[in-house]
């Protein structure tokens, strides 16, 4: 029985006619994941309340599309009574007594909650290296990185142990993984799905977003996960769409810009290559694809720097013992209490970072930095929504190599931030930005094209998305077994 | 000794008088259970984002409004970073580059003068939570972590104790009126901060200054300040140079003693505030705002005198916010004022505060009330009957001509039965008569003290006076 690998219509179907239940689904999840437990995209699993849940469910009409399906959260969403650890030592022990509004939406559809999956500790990492747990591995060949800071959601979707996962992305850190994994990942537009609940890493910049094996699975996961919630300010205020409505539709006259910058020697070649031949079959299949100039690309990880790191100072700052998570035992004195606290719970990736940032925002050096990098930001939006009043959407490659090796040094940060070069700009400019795998490379190892949208405009890319998805029509099941569709 | 000129500048942190806290929706309250009006925001738990009660906008802007600020129309919050136990996300939520008002000031009369206190700024920021040290442990309690807080900023623009101390009175008196804030000092609702230099003359540059933090009422920092400026001139006189530094009044002491010396770029890595956007005030907002000013202290003052109160009763009423507003709601009434502050600032006080209640919960309608008042002033009532009826009249709801006709009052004011008593009185004293006849004065005065004996003080002393005067001229 592999109902897990079936389409979510046909599982659908399934449910209502009670040849299935949602237990079945469960049980069927937590024996793929115990299979692949080697892959480590889990920190926590939530083995007796999804099964609880899923008898529960018995009980309940299938009022949706979602309705039984297991899904797994990205451990920097907050979980009632489940273990929210963000892959630190100093929450390692943190069990949240509200759930964020996207786990809320999920309930809702009676979906159910299956692990919290690994990543960067507080997503401050591109290949989950950072985890106090140890990092996922890569399903398409376990040497290399799943990416990160959502490495467990990749990790899990392209083992296909599960359909559904939420990632969040600060600096591509949906995309990324997808990308290195061969799955579909999706950043919303800010304040398209509600932070509240996301512990915070840089909250001008985190979103949380959808990662799954197709396109359509994607957009239907958006679409129940999307809300105005009075409980975020930043949050849209949005009336309710229908994300899935533009799928099948021809793109036939569609205007597509390339940033030039996307395409140049920063970028692997044959990534390159295997994008020039997506742009030739979308030119043959009568789209209009430009090469452009857009200012600013290149200035986006320095500003990234800036902001994210600064602003993760002072989110990071609340982890003081005092009133959960990781306390120091015994200390001496309030100052003791913090510096030990904070020195054992944290890992040294999180430390540099909230070191960099608390400089960066001392004294003088606000002015000089952060204020300067908001105001290039500023700039830079500006930039991308200018080539959204010609073009339908950008495309390009979502990261300029594929997966690296676990072993590869992270001791030069400043390469592990080149590495999220191309998924910047999107969250500095809080537009959309999704991830489709296109191919792979020699070592047959995924590679994905980026789709950016402007501001709330998703729908538009995921009909460009499905239509790639459709003409390529690859096989993404690392370990072989039925096709889906 | 110099002479030495004190300059003194002022901060008053004044909680808002919401119903529920700035940045979550736990109830804004005090003196309730520790940590029992708290929740995941207030605690600052992970993943949780502040909302903005829009009721602290609205007092923000109304107190903008009263101490004659400018109102900036686009502004953020910013985040001070600190650590500290009482500071749950160890930074607090403040406006530090777009204070809601600035340029303001207030008026003070100092020796008959008035006098411009200016204001700075004012902004809005979260309250810290509550610590208490037992022995070598510190208890938080976090119900006042997120109240919402107004801070105002003086210039250095007072030169005297007596400046600062009705400076805080009138800056209590506005907030209280406008219903920003309770002002409770004692319950920590207003705490006030002073800044204090002195310089022998007013071309030299300012002195250094010390801050005495968190004094806890008006005139512990009336007393603080003076203590200040002589601990100051001391070390000054002695040729002793000082740091700036923080302090704080000792009350059983009587003197202000040394929280720490300020350390040089105390660095907030101040930033603005990524959770919550920009905020615009329109002009329709602040019009709206307005409309809910009640009329303030000052002007109350002086439209009583000119309805020919007077001025001690003027700042009695004004002083008591419920009577004050009770009394505005006869203003355009044809009655005589002065009788009228009488009786609410006497008898009706008397019975209010023994009854611990609230004029608008007693039965004295505003025209029961001047109903009161006209027969008081036509004399239908004496003091003496006015004691007796008040009870009635304050939580009956007859009228007070009924009231009067019940209590027996009618019979005297009857002219027929007090010129019978008087009749019987002057048969029974001729030797006053006489004296009267012969033209002394006290003989009439001594007839009316034995009317008012015989009448147990209920006659209308107008009649039996025009009564007794008619008798005798017989």
């Amino acid at each position: 029985m592999k109902y897990l690998d079936k389409s979510i219509k046909e599982i659908n179907e399934l449910l209502k006619n009670k040849t299935i239940k949602p237990i079945d689904l469960v049980e069927e999840a937590f024996e793929k994941i115990e299979k692949n437990k080697d892959l480590n995209a889990y920190i926590t699993l939530n083995k007796e309340q999804a099964l609880k849940d899923a008898k529960e469910l018995e009980n309940i009409e299938v009022d949706n599309i979602l309705f039984g399906l297991p899904i797994a959260v990205k451990d920097n969403i907050v979980t009632k009574d489940l273990l929210t650890t963000c892959a630190s030592h100093i929450l390692d022990n943190f069990t949240p007594i509200y759930d964020a509004t996207v786990v809320e939406k999920l309930k809702e559809h009676h979906m159910i909650i299956i692990g919290k999956t690994n990543m960067d500790e507080f997503a401050m990492g591109s290949s989950s290296r950072t985890s106090y747990f140890g990092a996922p591995k890569n399903p398409w060949n376990k040497e290399k990185i799943a990416g990160g800071s959502s490495g467990g959601s990749a990790t899990t979707i392209a083992a296909h142990d599960v359909l559904f996962a939420l990632g969040s992305d600060t600096g591509g850190s949906i995309r990324q993984p997808a990308s290195y994994c061969g799955i579909v990942g999706m950043k919303p537009t800010y304040g398209r799905v509600s932070r509240y609940g996301l512990v915070a890493f840089a909250s001008s910049l985190d979103q949380i977003g959808p990662m799954t094996r197709n396109v359509y699975e994607n957009a239907i996961l958006l679409n129940a996960i999307v809300a105005s919630d009075e409980k975020d300010l930043t949050s849209a205020r949005k009336e309710k769409e229908d994300f899935t409505r533009l799928i099948g539709e021809q793109i036939r006259g569609m205007k597509i810009a390339v940033p030039n910058y996307f395409m140049s020697d920063i970028v692997d070649i044959n990534i390159r290559e295997k994008i020039e031949e997506i742009i030739k079959l979308l030119e043959q299949k009568g789209a209009v694809v430009d090469y452009i100039d857009v200012k600013y690309l290149e200035n986006a990880v320095t500003l990234y720097q800036i902001i994210a790191m600064g602003e993760a100072s002072s989110n990071l700052a609340r982890f003081d013992g005092i009133r959960y998570g990781h306390a120091k035992e015994n200390p001496e004195s309030i100052t003791d209490l913090y510096y030990g606290t904070r020195q054992e719970g944290f890992g040294q990736e999180v430390k540099r970072r909230i070191m960099v940032g608390s400089y960066l925002l001392s004294g003088e050096n606000a002015k000089t930095y952060y204020n300067k990098a908001l105001s290039i930001r500023d700039d830079m939006k500006k930039a991308l929504e200018k080539v959204f009043e010609k073009y339908d959407l950008i495309i390009g490659p979502t990261t300029t190599t594929t997966a690296y090796n676990l072993t590869d040094s992270m001791d030069d940060p400043r390469k592990s931030f080149m590495d999220d070069v191309l998924v910047i700009p999107v969250n500095m400019a809080g537009l959309p930005g999704l991830n489709i795998p296109v191919g792979f490379s020699k070592d047959k190892m995924p590679i994905g094209m980026q789709i950016i949208g402007n501001a709330f405009e998703e729908a538009k890319m995921y009909k460009l998305a499905s239509f790639i998805e459709k003409e390529l029509n690859l096989d993404l099941n690392p370990f072989g077994g039925e096709k889906n569709d | 000794m110099t002479n030495y000129i004190p300059t003194i500048g002022v901060e008053v942190h004044v909680e808002l008088k919401t119903k529920t806290k700035i940045f979550s929706n736990s109830i804004n309250g005090y003196g309730e259970m520790a940590n029992s009006l708290t929740n995941v925001v207030d605690l600052g738990y992970p993943g949780t984002l502040p909302t903005l009660n829009e009721e602290v906008l609205n007092l923000a802007i109304k107190a903008a409004t009263v101490l004659n600020c400018k109102i900036r129309r686009q502004m953020h919050f910013d985040r001070k970073n600190y650590f500290y136990p009482d500071n749950p996300k160890n930074y607090q939520i403040t406006q530090f580059d777009t204070p809601i008002g600035y340029d303001g000031y207030v008026e003070i009369e100092v020796d008959g003068k008035t006098k411009k206190i200016e204001i700075e700024e004012m902004h809005i920021e979260e309250d810290t939570c509550k610590s208490t040290h037992r022995g070598t442990k510190t208890l938080l309690d976090f119900n006042r972590a997120g109240v919402p807080l107004i801070e105002i900023v003086t210039k250095p623009c007072m030169e005297s104790s007596k400046e600062a101390k009705l400076y805080l009175e009138k800056l209590k008196e506005l907030l209280f009126y406008c219903d920003i804030s309770d002002c409770k000092m004692e319950e920590g609702s207003m705490r006030a901060d002073a800044n204090v230099s002195i310089r022998k003359s007013e071309s030299d540059p300012f002195g250094t200054k010390c801050e005495i933090k968190n004094i806890g009422s008006i005139s512990n920092v009336g007393l603080s300040i003076e203590k200040e400026i002589i601990r100051q001139q001391a070390l000054l006189e002695r040729g002793e140079t000082f740091k700036e530094q923080t302090r704080r009044y000792d009350d059983k002491l009587g003197d202000t003693v040394l929280m720490r010396v300020k350390e040089t770029g105390n660095d907030y890595r101040y930033f603005p505030e990524p959770d919550i956007p920009y905020l615009y005030v329109t002009d329709e907002r602040i019009e709206r705002v307005k409309e809910d000013i009640p009329m303030l202290p000052n002007e109350r003052r002086k439209k009583y005198m000119d309805l020919g109160v007077s001025e001690l009763n003027a700042n009695k009423l004004v002083q008591n916010r419920s009577l004050s507003d009770y009394f505005n709601t006869l203003l355009e009434e044809k009655i005589n004022f002065k009788i009228a502050s009488n009786l609410l600032l006497g008898d009706i006080a008397a019975y209010l505060n023994k009854h611990e209640k609230n004029i608008e919960n007693t039965t004295l309608t505003k025209e029961r009330f001047i109903d009161l008042i006209n027969n008081v002033d036509d004399g239908t009532l004496t003091s003496k009957n006015l004691k007796d009826i008040l009870d009635t009249v304050l939580d009956n709801n007859l009228s007070i001509k009924e009231i009067i006709k019940e209590s027996g009052i009618k019979n005297i004011t009857d002219d027929g039965a007090i010129r019978e008593i008087i009749i019987k009185i002057i048969n029974d004293n001729p030797e006053s008569v006489k004296d009267y006849k012969d033209g002394k004065d006290r003989a009439i005065k001594f007839l009316m003290g034995q009317v008012m004996k015989e009448t147990k003080g209920s006659a209308n002393p107008k009649i039996a006076n025009e009564i007794l005067t008619s008798e005798l001229n017989k």
